[in-house]
């Protein structure tokens, strides 16, 4: 394992989910999310649960990178696309599964499932980009 | 593709399964603490497709990552694999935690349960699905 790059796009994948999140949910689905405002926690209520979601965002991303660093770790930004699209089936397969127990409406559900496409797509694809196995020592 | 599919079918059976017995039994009492957060009995129940269309996604991401990268690890590959792919998804629980009015003890069952649920899922297709043996090259 090359801890140092192992690092690196572990920051980075985490700063591009953490910052994409914000955007895509946080803003851009913020009036669509508004629909059905049971389902949220007030401005306040969130603001006092924020670490959590940074917490989250880390979790997401230092298990993300884990998976590449032992699945391609050789592969390059198209084996990290790849592999993130398919992690991003599996939240996709949640979504859904919380759309039929939750209130939310299509709209919303859609969103989730574009949004995780793009995210988890592009956070595989800066990890492919940035890590690279050690190179083996000359013996 | 044959294997892959058998493994498909298995784990998609246990994870149903589960489902059922952790969200619909075991779990009942706390998602009433929150009526609000759900829809009502018989408007899940017109819904039921999607759940079972949403399990089969999250089997069928399983065995595809299993099948692209871990496979000839035998068991133990399968329960590692399930464990970081939870891992992955406590992470994402934490963060819908902090923007929905969940019980906390709703997001620790549902974590317990659900990194029992992949390492059995992991060792289900692991012990099922096999690699195609490479071909000879003359």
């Amino acid at each position: 394992m090359n801890w140092k790059k192992f690092f690196i796009a572990f920051i980075a994948a985490f700063i591009f989910l953490f910052v994409f999140g914000f955007l895509w949910y946080g803003k851009f689905m913020d009036p669509i999310h508004k629909e059905v405002p049971m389902l949220w926690r007030t401005q306040a209520d969130f603001g006092s649960h924020f670490p959590w979601l940074v917490l989250g965002h880390i979790v997401v991303a230092f298990f993300l990178t884990m998976l590449y660093a032992h699945f391609v770790p050789a592969g390059g930004a198209g084996a990290g696309f790849s592999l993130g699209i398919l992690l991003a089936l599996l939240f996709v397969g949640n979504n859904v599964i919380v759309f039929a127990v939750q209130p939310l409406t299509t709209k919303i559900l859609w969103g989730w499932i574009v949004g995780d496409l793009i995210q988890f797509g592009f956070a595989g694809a800066i990890i492919g980009a940035i890590y690279k196995p050690s190179s083996p020592t000359a013996s | 593709m044959k294997r892959f599919i058998v493994a498909f079918i298995a784990a998609y059976v246990f994870m149903f399964f589960w489902g059922w017995l952790l969200n619909g039994v075991l779990l009942k009492d706390i998602y009433a603490q929150t009526p609000n957060l759900w829809r009502p009995q018989s408007e899940m129940m017109s819904l039921f497709h999607w759940i079972i269309i949403g399990q089969a996604l999250v089997i069928f991401a399983f065995v595809m990552i299993y099948a692209s990268g871990f496979a000839g690890g035998g068991v133990i590959a399968g329960i590692r694999l399930g464990i970081v792919l939870e891992i992955a998804a406590i992470g994402m629980r934490l963060a819908i935690y902090a923007v929905q009015p969940f019980p906390g003890k709703l997001i620790v069952y549902g974590s317990i349960s659900g990194l029992i649920e992949m390492i059995i899922v992991g060792a289900i297709v692991a012990a099922i699905y096999k690699p195609a043996p490479a071909r000879m090259s003359t």
